[in-house]
């Protein structure tokens, strides 16, 4: 294994080990995705096929829900993944342990979080295919193209905000308003279980201030719709302009988050 | 780099911002004020030396150990490990120095002793072969060898203590610092820790230890020099051999006398051990 994988693989090694002590999480994750599929397999039946609404998607509820609630379960992880693994460790003491180890700070952050990245990217892949298999997901022509852009531009987008949860952590410990915000917000006016085109028009404008409006409208319209690239080409430029300015901004933020926390001498405080 | 002390501070001063209420931010959202942990800090710690930091509680020493492991970023003065910037070259002072963190929080309780460090050992750089070789011997001299595959939380403080020395020495810095291990420990368990320190990584492997404590028998029987620091400041520094020569409650009265604060008689005191002259530094300047 070369040098530049072996310390990621050192912290999937540990996470995967501790992972495997607790034996009956991991059959409650899959446990879980069943019943999540099945709810709205259920609840689909009360919407009839060919809601004026749900057209761009492809038609059918059942397959843009289970896609809005598969990807917005990856999105919080990206958004919320880092921040919560250096609240863990604040809280169970081994970030002073991680700190004074040679490795710089961002490679600690993004290495402890990465078991928790992969693992619900495989729920989410799971959770498509469960859907799939038992339930019915009818996909359009996947546009591959489509789903890389926007899976790429999405991911940088949620990692940036994730980051400045991150460095709002190290500084404040609890009270990460990114969370809150983009969180509860996007569950709700982000269209992860019903169009945003249902929303009044007097708050859908919030919607486009969103970055997982444009992640989920663009990742549907790939996978379900059978949309060519041009049609999600509005949803890239977005995510783009996201990117351009949440990327600096949250690399700015933690190198200053880190020198101030370690100013105040409160780096592994919780 | 031969001439070079392995810790070189001077004029260390770090303050803390004081956490203010809410009342208090509304009524004076512009004022700042802090607590002074070191005010002028001066130290220098010779090579393969065991030095022993000395003082009461909430007088620096832990936060002059943070500082020199970069965990903490001083306000003033200079920090130096084997000639490296603490605060302009952090990378370089963190490789030639090992902080063992003995918070037994900072293992991971459901992974073994091995797991552990051959975590923590990926990232100080070690692979394969040579780190499961550095694993296997830090944990034949840990006295850990036959608890190696057991939890880390089933393991008693005093092997959770050893398994911090361990993990500190998995880079094979020249200098360890560490504060207070024998906390919390059994008389035997904190002699096997001094043991430990003083005949094997000092003794046999020639580091440098900087090694706060409370302990001043410990300090006594272990230290090739002894520092007392108070309200940010070292007030008394020198040989062991000179500053407890005459026993502990030779050391004790020094102690004493350079803090500030005599406290109960010491039994060993009143059994009429004798007293040696310490030189007591500098006392004024302290912080309010």
């Amino acid at each position: 294994m070369g040098s530049g994988a072996a310390v990621p693989a050192a912290f999937l090694r540990r996470d995967l080990r501790e992972a495997l002590t607790y034996k009956f999480s991991f059959v409650s994750s899959i446990i879980g995705i069943f019943l999540s599929s099945a709810t709205f397999y259920f609840v689909a039946k009360l919407v009839p096929s060919g809601t004026p609404s749900l057209g761009p998607f492809g038609g059918d509820y059942f397959s843009f829900a289970v896609v809005g609630v598969a990807f917005a379960g990856l999105l919080g992880m990206f958004q919320e993944g880092l921040a919560s693994v250096v609240r863990s460790a604040q809280l169970s003491g081994t970030l002073e342990a991680l700190l004074v180890t040679p490795l710089p700070v961002p490679a600690i952050l993004f290495g402890s979080s990465l078991y928790s990245l992969l693992f619900q990217v495989f729920r989410t892949a799971l959770h498509l295919g469960v859907a799939l298999a038992f339930f019915g997901l009818s996909l359009g022509r996947i546009n591959l193209p489509g789903v890389a852009a926007v899976g790429l531009l999405t991911v940088v987008c949620f990692l940036s905000v994730g980051v400045l949860s991150a460095s709002f952590i190290l500084v404040y410990k609890t009270g990460n308003p990114f969370s809150w915000v983009l969180g509860t917000v996007s569950g709700l006016l982000g269209g992860v279980v019903f169009p945003v085109a249902l929303l009044p028009s007097w708050i859908r404008w919030v919607s486009s201030l969103l970055p997982v409006t444009y992640a989920l409208d663009g990742m549907r319209k790939c996978l379900l719709a059978s949309a060519p690239f041009s049609e999600v080409l509005p949803d890239v430029a977005a995510l783009a302009a996201f990117d351009a300015i949440l990327l600096p901004l949250s690399l700015v933020a933690f190198r200053l988050a880190v020198r101030k926390a370690k100013k105040d001498g409160t780096l592994s405080h919780y | 780099m031969s001439g070079t002390p392995a810790l070189f501070v001077e004029r260390l001063v770090k303050r803390y911002p004081v956490v203010r209420g809410f009342r208090e931010l509304a009524l004076r959202p512009f004022d700042r004020r802090s607590v002074t942990a070191l005010d002028g800090l001066d130290l220098e710690v010779g090579r393969g030396r065991v030095f022993c930091l000395l003082g009461p509680n909430g007088a620096g020493k832990t936060t002059l150990l943070k500082i020199l492991a970069t965990l903490v970023l001083p306000d003033g003065g200079r920090a130096l490990v084997e000639g490296h910037d603490v605060a302009r070259e952090p990378g370089r002072a963190k490789a030639a120095a090992g902080f063992a963190v003995g918070d037994e929080r900072s293992f991971y309780w459901r992974l073994t002793g091995r797991q552990n460090l051959e975590f923590f050992a990926a990232l100080y750089g070690l692979r394969g072969g040579d780190r499961d070789r550095r694993v296997s011997e830090l944990l034949r001299l840990a006295g850990l060898d036959e608890a190696a595959d057991l939890r880390f939380n089933g393991y008693s403080t005093g092997m959770r203590q050893m398994l911090a020395f361990a993990r500190a020495l998995l880079a094979d810095a020249a200098i360890l610092l560490v504060d207070e291990p024998t906390r919390s420990l059994d008389p035997q368990a904190a002699d096997r820790i001094r043991s430990f320190l003083r005949s094997e990584l000092a003794g046999r492997q020639g580091k440098t230890v900087l090694w706060a404590t409370h302990d001043l028998g410990e300090a006594a029987d272990c230290a090739d020099d002894i520092a007392v620091i108070d309200r940010g400041r070292i007030r008394l520094s020198g040989p062991a051999a000179s500053l407890a020569g005459g026993g502990r409650a030779a050391l004790r009265r020094a102690y004493e006398q350079a803090v500030g604060n005599p406290v109960v008689a010491d039994p060993a005191e009143a059994a009429g051990l004798e007293a040696c002259d310490p030189v007591v530094a500098d006392k004024s300047g302290g912080t309010p």
